[in-house]
């Protein structure tokens, strides 16, 4: 088996951040590493001069040459085998040439008019990595596509067992710079003896030789750069107080992204009130999804103003009374008929659009083909959709007309009014009035709806139950709660029972107007227990857990320290074993643990053991490890440990105190019965 | 003023040379000349035009002597015999409004 690494940076290109590359650096990567064969891929670039320099100080490993090419959107890996190097390097820099910003990529046909021979090189696409490279891309690689590269453990093991997929590699994607401290831990094993380029290839076409460990294939991941394999499973690491668990948790940490960790304590809860914020905010989805068309509607009322109808009213009135009252005393422009002339009102063609689109989609629609045609012919119907537009293009033509008129007569009218003294009446659009009092009604309406005490939303999590109600709210201070600041509420609560006149209250106050229609109605969360009853303090801190692990699917790593600080044993046993198990099928699981119940109970796939010894007052930690059936566990170093008795002292206290227990309490307790 | 009972459905009439229009007053309707109309009658006559069957006489400038009544009743007659050509518009429109928001909040 080796162990290569086909993704390096080494120059600074205009899509990385600044580094500066350190051979030293490279060379101690690839020794504690224990790498055998890397390739330097620039983004778009090939620097021959630092490859050479490369090659010579590497000479104990393979070093190929590579570039990582900007393509259709996505990135791609092209590697050669290490010679005719002149030749790689004068190819290259065409792609260099074409790739002078950000945002410049190439085409397929485009490299290819570069690269002629494909077959000559290794491609490895972006595959389930970000900047991905799209299927039809792939596809006009065929076929010198034969695996690709992704970006997490998780992804790794998905792609291999699923055989429509690319054979998976993963790799570090490093920037080798003088400041990298932690050395990465994405590597890819082959099975292989001599590594050659086509060697390489023709191990990527069996996926069966590419695992992530060198021993137990796609069981175990390099987890620490100092070389602590971890199961893809579920693992338990054991250790007496401080002799480095949490340490060790904290270091896979950092090594991966995307994890989800639990830090012991982080899920006591510390009251109902907060209890419930975090509930809110965890859920905001739920509230945001069961206000979504309210929203729109506030969007919509907020913008009518009835106040200013009325006003619009009296000053058509007022004017049109004046302009009749003086109309004896009127000159010859206030006379013309166009002084007071009303312009045309544009006819509304959204409904006739509307049944036009619904026409065209009964006679496009193939699903349901049969039963249209069974009582309507596509004929009637295409000429319906004929008529139709006939008719829209009509009014349209019309409505184009009357703008056209409604210009000139108020040119004309502007004309007439500047030289006359007679009061003109204003103009007003009743249709506009009506309608709008009519949302307003509408509004009053939906509000009601809104407000009435229901449960909209109950989920089940594993016994317990996440109840959404909406209600009124009560006072003043639960709308302060929503705003989450000390603005005054009590003038805007007072109109609360009158939708559009609290709305208008709203705007008074210093809050984002698309906030406003989080303020019509309450809407609480809560969680029950099994017995329907909501729950205690220690019952808030378990859903937090189940909770907490249910969103480590999202996640390549779930990392918990110590659940056993904040719940029972029972509630350990029964639900959270079980669920750590389920995720643990789908991502690696770590857990810290000291509690027998979690420990022992839940069979995990890998034990991790971790050790202080002090000599010369000088503490040294030491990390063992091994599959749970085995009789020892093997140390970093290769010292041996005896299995049983790491899980006895740090699960059951010690030998005695096991055997005591076992002995004497739990068979005195059971002989009661 | 002409006071009549709740019986029409007519809400602007011409009548002896003048216009006039059906104000609602204590539950019951009068007549009333158009120029005294203000902005709580004509936000009134507006509800009536697009919920109840509106009617009104045609306006005739041979049978409206008094001239500012003329002007008034022309310009109120023209606005609302626009609203009710559109008034099946209207119902189409306000039938489908915020109805997703109307059929998600019911009760």
């Amino acid at each position: 088996m080796k162990k290569i690494d086909l993704h390096l940076h080494t120059v600074q290109s205009i899509t990385d951040y600044s580094f500066e590359f350190s051979l030293e650096k490279l060379k101690e990567y690839v020794d504690k590493l224990e790498i055998d064969c890397i390739a330097i891929t620039n983004h778009n670039l090939f620097d021959l001069q630092q490859f050479e320099e490369i090659v010579r100080h590497l000479s104990h490993i393979k070093v190929l040459p590579g570039i990582e090419i900007d393509l259709e959107g996505g990135h791609l890996l092209l590697i050669s085998e290490n010679y005719e190097l002149i030749d790689f390097e004068f190819r290259c820099n065409q792609i260099k040439e074409l790739i002078s910003t950000k945002n410049d990529t190439i085409s397929v046909e485009k490299m290819r008019t570069i690269f002629t021979d494909l077959d000559k090189y290794l491609l490895i696409p972006h595959y389930d990595k970000q900047p991905v490279i799209r299927e039809e891309t792939l596809s006009k690689l065929y076929p010198h596509i034969i695996c690709g590269e992704v970006s997490s453990i998780v992804k790794f093991k998905s792609c291999w067992s699923d055989k429509t997929k690319l054979t998976p590699v993963i790799f570090s994607d490093a920037r080798i710079s003088k400041d990298l401290h932690e050395f990465p831990v994405k590597q890819t094993f082959i099975e292989i003896d001599q590594i050659t380029l086509p060697g390489i290839k023709s191990c990527l076409f069996d996926r069966s030789k590419v695992s992530l460990s060198r021993e137990d294939g796609n069981e175990l991941f390099l987890a620490t750069n100092d070389g602590l394999y971890l199961s893809t499973g579920l693992n338990i690491i054991l250790g007496e107080r401080s002799s480095g668990k949490s340490h060790t948790l904290n270091k896979i940490c950092d090594t991966f992204e995307n994890v989800k960790y639990i830090k012991q304590f982080s899920l006591l809860q510390d009251g109902e009130e907060n209890f419930k914020k975090m509930l809110s905010t965890r859920n905001s989805t739920v509230t945001e999804e069961f206000l979504l068309e309210f929203k729109h509607v506030v969007s919509d009322i907020s913008s009518i103003d009835i106040k200013q109808h009325k006003l619009d009213i009296e000053k058509y009135l007022e004017t049109l009374i004046k302009f009749a009252l003086e109309s004896d005393k009127q000159d010859a422009f206030a006379k013309a008929s166009l002084f007071n002339e009303v312009p045309f009102s544009d006819a509304e063609l959204g409904g006739l659009q509307r049944i036009i689109d619904a026409t065209i989609l009964l006679i496009e629609n193939e699903q349901y083909k049969a039963i249209i045609e069974n009582n309507i012919s596509i004929i009637n119907l295409k000429a319906l959709a004929c008529e139709l537009i006939k008719e829209y293009q009509k009014a349209y033509n019309s409505n184009l007309q009357m703008r056209w008129l409604n210009q000139l007569i108020s040119t004309v009218q502007l004309g007439l009014r500047s030289k006359t003294s007679a009061t003109f009446p204003e103009d007003i659009n009743f249709y506009s009035i009506v309608l709008e009092n009519e949302k307003v009604k509408r509004f009053g309406q939906i509000v009601k709806g809104l407000q009435t005490e229901k449960e909209i939303s109950r989920k089940d999590l594993r016994g317990f139950q996440l109840v959404v109600n909406t209600r009124k709210f009560a006072n003043a201070t639960q709308l302060k709660t929503v705003s989450g600041g000390k603005l005054p509420f009590s003038d805007a609560f007072s109109t609360y029972d009158v939708p559009y006149r609290f709305l208008n209250t709203l705007k008074q106050i210093a809050i984002p107007e698309t906030d406003h229609y989080k303020y019509f109605v309450n809407i609480e969360y809560k969680i029950l227990n099994k017995y329907n009853t909501p729950v205690s303090g220690g019952e808030r801190s378990e859903f937090n857990l189940l909770h907490e692990i249910n969103d480590a699917l999202k996640h390549d790593l779930l990392l918990i320290d110590e659940p056993e600080s904040s719940f029972d044993n029972l509630f350990l046993k029964n639900e959270v074993n079980e669920l750590i198990k389920d995720i643990s099928q789908k991502i690696p699981v770590i857990i810290v643990t000291h509690n027998s119940t979690v420990g022992a109970s839940i069979k995990p796939n890998y034990l991790v053991y971790t050790q202080k010894i002090i000599t010369n007052n000088i503490a040294n930690y030491k990390i063992f490890a091994g599959y749970p059936a085995n009789k020892t566990l093997k140390s970093l170093e290769g010292e041996l440990i005896d299995n049983f008795n790491v899980l006895i002292s740090c699960l059951e206290a010690g030998k005695e105190a096991y055997d005591n227990r076992r002995n004497n309490t739990y068979e005195i307790l059971e002989n009661r019965k | 003023m002409i006071t009549e009972e709740i019986t029409l459905m007519k809400y602007l009439k011409i009548e002896n040379n003048k216009g006039f229009f059906y104000k609602e007053v204590e539950q019951s309707f009068v007549w009333t000349e158009i120029d005294k109309i203000n902005k709580d009658d004509l936000f009134n006559l507006l509800n009536k035009a697009i919920s109840e069957g509106f009617e009104m006489d045609e306006f005739d400038e041979k049978l409206m002597g008094h001239k500012a009544h003329q002007i008034i009743y022309k310009s109120l007659y023209e606005k609302f015999a626009d609203l009710l050509l559109n008034k099946a518009r209207f119902h189409d429109e306000s039938a489908g409004l915020y109805n997703d928001a109307l059929n998600k909040y019911s009760v």
